[in-house]
């Protein structure tokens, strides 16, 4: 499977799943690595897709801010590995439960899908 | 509602845009950079490196573009959650909203519509291109206390040739014409005008021409007439130029037609004809003051020079004519002061209290939010920790605030256009006879603005106030206690809105006891039951002073035949009606006066049984008689009791010869009678001394009939214009009133104002009321535990109550002392209308706190009482 992704302007009709895709890979992102800025997000997404999605990093920053906006990360200015000023953003416990919420519902459409399409599979 | 959403959306965006635009290129930077590093890291060479890095970012300008479409989303997103939550929020406490709503809709209803009233009295420009150079030109005579006396013509014209501040000095007056077409006549009122009048104001006709010199100078039957008579008589006939209209039976020829806005001094006017004065005769032997001057200062003069020359004319006249112009000088006047006169200060003392009543308003509804906050803390707490920004907190509160007084503001612009056309209709006709009072769109805005401003401010303190401190301190206390910050403020608003109301309430005290004091005083008539309306008498077919005597002796007549009449007679002028002749009388028997010592006196001529008519008693003498009323007998006069007191002191008057300058021959006459003093012009001024004159002799055109009746005087109006035209059918009956509506117009100011700052003290008063009992019932429930314990250690309900009626108490105290401070240094500003009180009437002061604490102890009471009724046992198992 290879997706391209390209930013989507706000009249776009796929806009809300692409958000709501991204959205949910951003919030395991940090959660599973503790706070990270916006290039290490972008990386950590291309690299867990093993480089199979290909992927601007600057469109990880409208899923950002619109994240951070709902309370679900917080940002503040620190410090990189690279001595370089960056922007850090860290899950809050809102975020966490979309999160949990978001995985929920992904798990069981992912599911329903695949059992909808092994079905056709087995069709004669 | 929209329009404001999108405002406030710009409002907003100038603020945040810059600063999240420098903060999105920051942290893209370091983006890039970052990767730059990872790429030569990965042997790349530095171009390379950030070419690569950039193809990955997938453009900067493109992503920043993302970030701020997201941003305006979420902003507008947020917005209608926040309207939507705060409507919530309001449905759930219709008590709350409602009392928010009001209190603002009252506080903005009110002030807009005294502000409309205000801007148009005193901020609009007038009607005139250039109108700040226009002047009313007054002689004074400080002597006599007389600021904006009438003109002399022969001053007029010797002003007009000295001075050089003016570009033109014009002279008129005001008169009734009747006009006819032979089927239908009407009165209407006229200016007569020099030709210098019209070009001054820059009226520009909307159809031929104004007076030329030539016209003026000859007194041509030439007429301008008004835009209404245009519509009215000539259906807008084109062709009205050069046609003849027939005024007081003499033909006149329309030159011209003035647009409809256009009006100058007085609104009524429909007729504009010359003035035709000449500069040659001897004005100042042949004529006395009676004109009005008008003057446009030539461009770069200030007023300040223009009197500074015309005090040096004035003392130069003062020396070339002794005798007629010693100690009268002459008074440079803005139009504008003028016009609004008196009024500016009845509308200062207005805006003033309103602005105090918005104040009020402003501080209940801020209290009001206050303590929903408070209540709110813990729900705001509860957010924050779940992750909701402060900022985010804040702005929902504003939301709701603004919300609030976006309502309140719409149902007081509401109250405001209402309340305009009640104003217009109770205010006084001096108020609005010369200047139109209309609601416009400015007023709006402004209001509009008001509204965002008030909402903003009251929306503030209590969002940061309920947003602060530590959240997490909030969400551990047990009970829904405030922060001692918050009752204070409370506590502080509740002082400020009773100081408020105490100063509102001693303006109003003082203007009421103004208006008692008003209504108080004998006018020297006896008002009820008397009808009055003027008849004039058409100079053409009544140039005969035979003919003018014997029509307004057969109409009284007549009127006296009328059932329901007791008595009738006629009067050249009414008592306080305005304007009445005044001249310079002689006693015989005594040297001529020294210049600028004449005696004067009011002058009026009457029909017998005058005295009768108006209730005005004898002190001694007899009424003129039928006898009297004829050209043959010789003068006569009455007099009233000032005139002795002043003129003849210790004397007998009846018997005693006088003379009043009234014609060219002025024959020394005998004084039949000494009656009653009636009070000039208004109820507050002193009677003058007044001569009065039996009509045959000073055989006026114009009359006030005078009627006396047993009841309802108005019903003889219809019978008495029946008499009035089987006497003369081309002949108008106009200004038919009552007695007591003449008297009653004279002090409709003062009663105007006082009514309406009753409103604004009774508003505030309901006001401060409902902030006192909110704050209390507050702090009622916050200390039920403590409440609880006391009862339950034995404290006694009037203890209880003691307790927290002192706490009101001295809320109450606190700010009425504030408030009589204020209102004592602020009530010498009223001193000019006020009348029998001084500006610190000790009852008024006295009352207005004394009131105010009584409201307070009320207020107090109830939760007083419910704290009293407290089961501790309940009390305690509260949280």
């Amino acid at each position: 499977m290879l997706l391209w992704l390209t930013y989507m302007s706000a009249s776009s009709q796929k806009t809300d799943v692409w958000q709501g895709t991204m959205a949910l890979m951003v919030l395991k992102t940090l959660e599973t690595m503790g706070p990270q800025h916006g290039y290490g997000i972008a990386r950590r997404i291309e690299q867990i897709s093993g480089d199979r999605l290909q992927l601007n990093y600057g469109s990880v920053y409208p899923a950002l801010l619109r994240l951070e906006h709902e309370g679900a990360i917080r940002s503040e200015w620190g410090i990189s590995e690279n001595n370089r000023k960056a922007k850090y953003y860290r899950i809050t416990r809102t975020g966490q439960k979309q999160l949990r919420r978001e995985l929920a519902s992904w798990e069981e459409t992912s599911a329903i899908v695949a059992r909808f399409l092994t079905a056709g599979e087995e069709m004669p | 509602m929209k329009r404001l959403r999108a405002m406030i959306a710009r409002l907003a965006g100038l603020f945040q845009k810059d600063f999240r635009d420098r903060e999105l290129r920051d942290e893209f930077e370091s983006h890039l950079e970052m990767h730059i590093d990872d790429n030569v890291r990965a042997g790349m060479s530095p171009e390379e490196a950030r070419r690569q890095a950039l193809v990955k970012f997938g453009g900067l300008e493109a992503a920043k573009e993302s970030v701020r479409e997201t941003a305006r989303l979420r902003w507008i997103e947020t917005t209608v959650q926040d309207i939507r939550y705060a409507l919530r929020g309001l449905r759930l406490n219709p008590g709350f909203a409602a009392t928010a709503i009001l209190s603002l809709a009252l506080g903005i209803g009110s002030s807009l519509a005294i502000f409309t009233v205000a801007d148009n009295l005193l901020v609009r420009p007038l009607p005139y291109p250039g109108a700040s150079e226009l002047a009313m030109l007054f002689e004074v005579n400080p002597h006599r206390n007389f600021n904006h006396n009438v003109v002399s013509p022969g001053n007029y014209f010797d002003w007009k040739a000295q001075n050089t501040v003016f570009e033109s000095i014009g002279g008129f007056f005001e008169l009734h014409e009747v006009v006819s077409d032979g089927k239908r006549a009407e009165e209407i009122d006229g200016q007569a005008v020099s030709s210098d009048v019209l070009p001054l104001l820059r009226a520009q006709p909307v159809r031929g021409r104004v007076f030329t010199q030539q016209e003026d100078a000859a007194d041509a039957r030439v007429a301008v007439i008004s835009y209404r008579l245009w519509q009215d008589w000539f259906g807008g006939d084109e062709t009205v130029l050069g046609r003849t209209v027939q005024l007081n039976s003499r033909p006149f020829t329309i030159i011209g037609v003035l647009p409809p806005d256009f009006y100058f001094n007085s609104r009524s006017i429909d007729v504009w004809l010359t003035l035709g004065l000449n500069p040659s005769a001897n004005l100042r032997k042949t004529q006395g003051r009676w004109m009005s001057t008008v003057a446009r200062l030539k461009p770069g003069v200030s007023f300040k020079q223009a009197q500074a020359q015309m005090d040096a004319i004035g003392h130069r006249l003062e020396i070339a004519y002794p005798a007629f112009d010693k100690n009268w000088g002459i008074n440079v006047e803005p139009m504008r002061d003028s016009l609004v006169g008196q009024v500016k200060t009845s509308l200062l003392v207005l805006l003033g209290a309103v602005a105090l009543l918005l104040a009020v308003a402003c501080a209940n509804v801020a209290n009001l939010l206050l303590a929903r906050y408070s209540v709110r803390r813990r729900e705001m707490a509860v957010r924050g920790a779940l992750g909701a920004a402060r900022w985010r907190l804040i702005r929902q509160l504003l939301t709701e605030s603004l919300v609030l007084g976006l309502v309140g503001g719409i149902l007081g612009i509401l109250l405001a256009e209402l309340a305009v056309s009640g104003l217009v209709a109770l205010a006084p006709k001096e108020l609005t006879h010369s200047v139109e009072v209309s609601f416009d769109a400015r007023i709006i805005a402004f209001s509009f603005l008001l509204c965002i401003a008030t909402s903003v401010l009251f929306g503030l303190a209590p969002a940061l106030l309920a947003s602060s401190g530590n959240l997490n301190r909030a969400l551990h206390e047990e009970s829904r206690l405030a922060t001692g910050a918050g009752t204070r403020l409370r506590s502080w608003l509740v002082a400020a809105e009773i100081a408020c109301s105490v100063a509102l309430l001693a303006g109003a005290g003082l203007l009421f006891r103004t208006l008692l004091g008003l209504q108080a005083v004998d006018p020297g008539i006896k008002t009820d039951n008397v009808l009055t309306f003027r008849v004039g008498l058409p100079s053409v077919r009544y140039s005969e002073p035979q003919k003018r005597i014997d029509f307004f002796q057969r109409g009284v007549e007549q009127m006296k035949q009328l059932p329901g009449v007791r008595s009738a007679s006629a009067v050249s002028y009414l008592p306080f009606n305005g304007l009445a002749a005044g001249t310079n009388v002689a006693i015989a028997g005594r040297p001529p006066a020294k210049p600028g010592e004449d005696l004067i006196a009011t002058i009026r001529t009457v029909e017998p049984g005058y005295f009768s008519a108006m209730g005005i008693p004898f002190t001694s003498g007899r009424d003129f008689t039928a006898g009297d009323n004829q050209l043959s007998t010789p003068h006569r006069f009455i007099v009233n009791q000032e005139f002795v007191r002043k003129y003849m002191p210790g004397e007998e008057p009846v018997g005693k010869q006088i003379s009043a300058w009234m014609d060219r021959d002025n024959p020394f006459g005998e004084i039949v009678g000494v009656v009653g003093d009636v009070k000039e012009g208004t109820l507050d001024h002193e009677p003058t001394p007044t001569v009065y004159y039996i009509h045959a002799h000073l055989s006026y055109g114009g009359m006030m009939f005078v009627l006396r009746a047993d009841h309802n005087p108005l019903s003889l109006a219809g019978p008495a214009r029946k008499i009035v035209q089987s006497l003369d059918p081309e002949l108008t009956v106009a200004d038919v009133r009552t007695m007591d509506t003449v008297v009653r117009e004279t002090y409709a100011r003062q009663q105007f104002s006082a009514v309406l700052l009753a409103g604004f003290s009774f508003a505030s008063l309901l006001l401060a009321g409902i902030g006192i009992y909110g704050v209390l019932s507050y702090s009622v429930s916050q200390r039920t535990r403590e409440i609880g314990v006391r009862v339950a250690l034995g404290a006694e309900p009037g203890s209880i109550i003691r307790l927290v009626v002192s706490a009101g108490a001295r809320l109450a105290v606190a700010g009425a002392a504030v408030g009589l401070a204020g209102a004592l240094a602020l009530s010498g500003l009223m001193k000019t209308l006020l009348f029998g009180i001084g500006p610190r009437d000790p009852l008024t002061f006295v009352a207005a706190p004394l009131v105010l604490l009584a409201v307070a102890m009320a207020a107090s009471y109830v939760p007083a009482r419910r704290a009293a009724r407290l089961s501790p046992v309940e009390a305690l198992r509260t949280e």
